[in-house]
């Protein structure tokens, strides 16, 4: 009592300032920023019901397998697909493009493909399988 | 007054700890809830050139496909019978216009996996897929 009345009045906030620096802490750490995610948007033809597609010569036809791409079925790296395809691009975004998928294939490539589609604009995809 | 000029400032901090534990609390409830609908085992693909997922439209759908070709819908493993006949009670619901499947397909997975989950949603009606991908990881 003596000691209350004799000095300044004194909040001792030490052990609170500790006590909140190590939740900080906790909270800094565990919190892990989030990831950013993009859709890819495609569209699904009509299943295999229906009469088999007809194949059209306008149409961009790219075949993805378990080791590599092909171009209207002519294999090519992805680089020159990538050439080729910004090549395709610049004479029309609205172009129709077929992307098949091998069923071995790592979802990997198809999503690189429709990354790539993205970049260049292309709206119309397709994706089938074979 | 008399009381304080005696014992000095004499400063409560129940209610402030109340409140602290009540938000925390509160964050903690709500950062698992939001965290138990996605599987963080996949690993997505890349896709640094593709649009962001701004906001989930309502009618979106999280349809998931693991590294061994297993698909789920907020952790619950279901073979494509269960996903055809949920996305089409959703059709139902809600028009096939609505519907948006997102699909998040690890990288490593088999197309024919993916192609599975694909052929369910057509099934049932929905002609859109949008497929998950990885725009920038955070940390």
């Amino acid at each position: 009592m003596a000691r209350s009345k004799g000095e300044e009045p004194k909040l001792d906030m030490t052990p609170m300032i500790d006590c909140v620096f190590q939740l900080l802490i906790f909270f800094i750490i565990s919190l892990k920023p989030e990831d950013v995610i993009a859709h890819l948007d495609v569209n699904r033809p009509q299943s295999d019901a229906r009469a088999p597609q007809t194949q059209k010569t306008d149409l961009l036809q790219i075949g993805i397998y378990e080791n590599g791409f092909t171009l209207n079925d002519r294999v090519i790296s992805f680089g020159s697909l990538e050439k080729m395809m910004g090549r395709l691009a610049d004479i029309s975004k609205t172009q129709t493009v077929v992307i098949k998928c091998a069923l071995e294939s790592p979802h990997r490539m198809l999503v690189e493909v429709l990354d790539l589609c993205s970049k260049l604009g292309l709206k119309n995809l397709s994706v089938m399988s074979m | 007054m008399a009381r304080n000029k005696e014992y000095g400032i004499n400063m409560d901090m129940t209610p402030m700890i109340d409140c602290v534990f009540q938000l925390m609390i509160f964050f903690i409830v709500t950062f698992k809830l939001d965290n138990d609908q996605i599987n963080e085992k996949i690993e997505l693909a890349k896709s640094p050139n593709g649009p962001k997922i701004e906001e989930k439209a309502p009618g979106t759908m999280i349809v998931e496909v693991d590294d061994r070709g297993s698909l789920s819908i907020g952790r619950v493993v279901m073979n494509e019978e269960t996903l055809f006949g949920i996305v089409r009670q959703a059709v139902n619901r809600i028009g096939n216009n609505n519907v948006q499947i997102l699909l998040r397909a690890d990288r490593r997975t088999k197309h024919v996996y993916v192609k599975r989950a694909m052929d369910a949603c057509t099934r049932a009606g929905v002609w859109r897929i949008q497929f998950a991908a990885l725009k920038k990881k955070g940390g």
